[in-house]
């Protein structure tokens, strides 16, 4: 299938890439592997008549326990020896993006980037003007949740919510200046929005603060197939024990809804408690209380749901174990 | 709007040249403007893995990869397996065990498991499996193809024991 037109520019560092996507404010985009936004051109979501390819930045391709390059592929990651010894959770998290192919290509930036999903969205042209457009994509109602505010599309990366587990930041640099966003404030708004991240605003990468690899991670995936599937829930847990009490416990969900979710504001008060079956149902029950999947991937929202208890109470024993 | 431009490609260790759009994907280069129809479309979005190639030897989707950010890589496709007019062992282990059925898959799954043995030359059957995740097969003829695998693998061990054998020699 040809994908529609568009101009490719090829610049070599970030500030030409900035200066070009400037230069086109609002009808371009970036592409690193492209395996997420090519196949969203070829379905007609969105395209854009200038793209400004990344892969020629050599600057954006760093790989340590304490920072990891937008442009760092997801096949680094996973077979990186520093990265399962010091961080096994974002090397779990990598192994599970899609298939083996497509992480030779996927970056580390576009799996944090990844377009939200739905059922009525990622759909062929043919298909979407057959049933009617929606919200995020030429229409301007929410074919989910009939209304014209609000789109419901899922955050479906798999790398934002085991990064977001550790305590990672996003590196953004735009035209005026550098920041650094804690991933936890990165995530905001509703599918379309999706991230705080400016128009003409790159990702740089992500950093890590050094306690991170002190903590024990694990990252789950609930998807209809082993190999390929977008995530249906996608669980990360971090945990960090004193004795027999909890130092630190986060719990990060993708998939859930239109960002990845942190639920910090529940882990928090359990620190210094220690670990136990009751504990662990009590933080599952009110995680489960608290997220709303809709009806717009291939499974019930209610079984996703309940998914979220099945695998943290997994999660948590499997962390426990592993620590003794 | 630009429109074709010559792009200049390193394919299975030539130089060639061809004109290209910008927005045009490596596969239909390699199919329409290098006639290199070994390389087949399948899905078109990266989900059946019957369009990878080879670039700087790790395996990629031809699909879903801009051809215009492949300059300067060294491309392999199916055509480039061969060793002259002798079959690669992956090629003819294929054929001997069945491993082919309708044949539209194969290319993507020789190309796959090209990366596999160079990487790892005595791969598990989990190993294997978890290799060619990407890679489909409607006639589902999958056993077929994981024994096909571990015999070329073999073949390959007993070809590096004895050019070994032969440099010690």
């Amino acid at each position: 299938m040809l994908l529609p037109r568009f101009e490719l520019h090829r610049p070599s560092s970030v500030d030409e890439a900035l200066t070009i996507a400037a230069r086109h404010a609002g009808d371009c985009d970036f592409i690193a592997g492209g395996t997420d936004l090519l196949q969203n051109y070829k379905n007609r979501l969105n395209p854009r008549g200038h793209v400004v390819s990344l892969l020629g930045i050599d600057a954006l391709q760093e790989l340590s326990p304490t920072r990891i390059g937008a442009l760092t592929t997801l096949a680094r990651i996973e077979e990186s020896e520093t990265m399962r010894r010091e961080l096994p959770i974002l090397v779990e998290a990598a192994s599970k993006v899609a298939s083996p192919l497509v992480r030779q290509t996927a970056t580390l930036g576009g799996n944090l980037l990844v377009e939200t999903r739905c059922y009525y969205f990622n759909q062929s042209e043919f298909w979407r003007r057959s049933k009617g457009y929606c919200l995020k994509a030429e229409g301007d109602v929410c074919l989910v949740v009939p209304q014209k505010e609000t789109c419901y599309a899922a955050f479906s990366g798999d790398m934002a919510p085991a990064l977001m587990a550790l305590g990672a930041s996003a590196r953004l640099k735009s035209l005026d200046g550098e920041r650094i966003v804690k991933l936890t404030e990165f995530y905001e708004g509703d599918g379309i929005k999706r991230y705080v991240l400016r128009p003409g605003e790159l990702v740089q990468g992500v950093e890590l603060p050094p306690s991170a690899t002190s903590l024990r991670g694990a990252y789950r995936k609930l998807r209809l197939r082993d190999t390929f599937d977008y995530p249906e829930l996608g669980l990360a847990v971090t945990l960090g024990m004193e004795g027999e009490k909890i130092r630190e416990l986060h719990v990060c969900a993708a998939a859930m809804e239109t960002v990845p979710l942190c639920f910090d504001d529940l882990t928090g008060s359990l620190h210094g408690q220690p670990l136990s079956d009751s504990l662990i149902q009590l933080l599952g029950e009110r995680i489960v209380k608290r997220v709303k999947p809709v009806k717009n991937t291939a499974l019930s929202p209610n079984y996703r749901r309940k998914m979220v208890m099945v695998y943290l109470r997994r999660m948590l024993e499997q962390l426990a174990t592993a620590g003794n | 709007m630009k429109n074709r431009e010559i792009l200049e490609l390193e394919v299975n260790g030539h130089r060639r040249q061809t004109a290209a759009r910008p927005y045009d994907v490596l596969l239909d280069v390699l199919r329409d403007g290098l006639d290199l129809t070994g390389t087949k479309r399948g899905c078109d979005m990266g989900t059946c893995g019957c369009c990878t190639v080879l670039m700087d030897g790790k395996p990629v989707l031809s699909c879903l990869t801009l051809a215009g950010q492949c300059e300067g890589k060294a491309i392999t496709t199916i055509e480039g397996l061969k060793d002259g007019a002798h079959l690669h062992p992956l090629q003819k282990c294929f054929a001997d065990a069945g491993g082919s059925q309708c044949g539209f898959c194969t290319p993507g799954f020789l190309m796959t498991c090209t990366a596999l043995l160079e990487k790892n030359q005595e791969p598990s059957d989990g190993e294997i499996r978890e290799a060619i995740s990407g890679n489909m097969c409607r006639c589902t003829g999958y056993v077929k193809i994981i024994e096909a695998i571990q015999q070329s693998a073999e073949v390959l061990r007993a070809r590096k024991a004895g050019n070994e054998g032969q440099a010690d020699v």
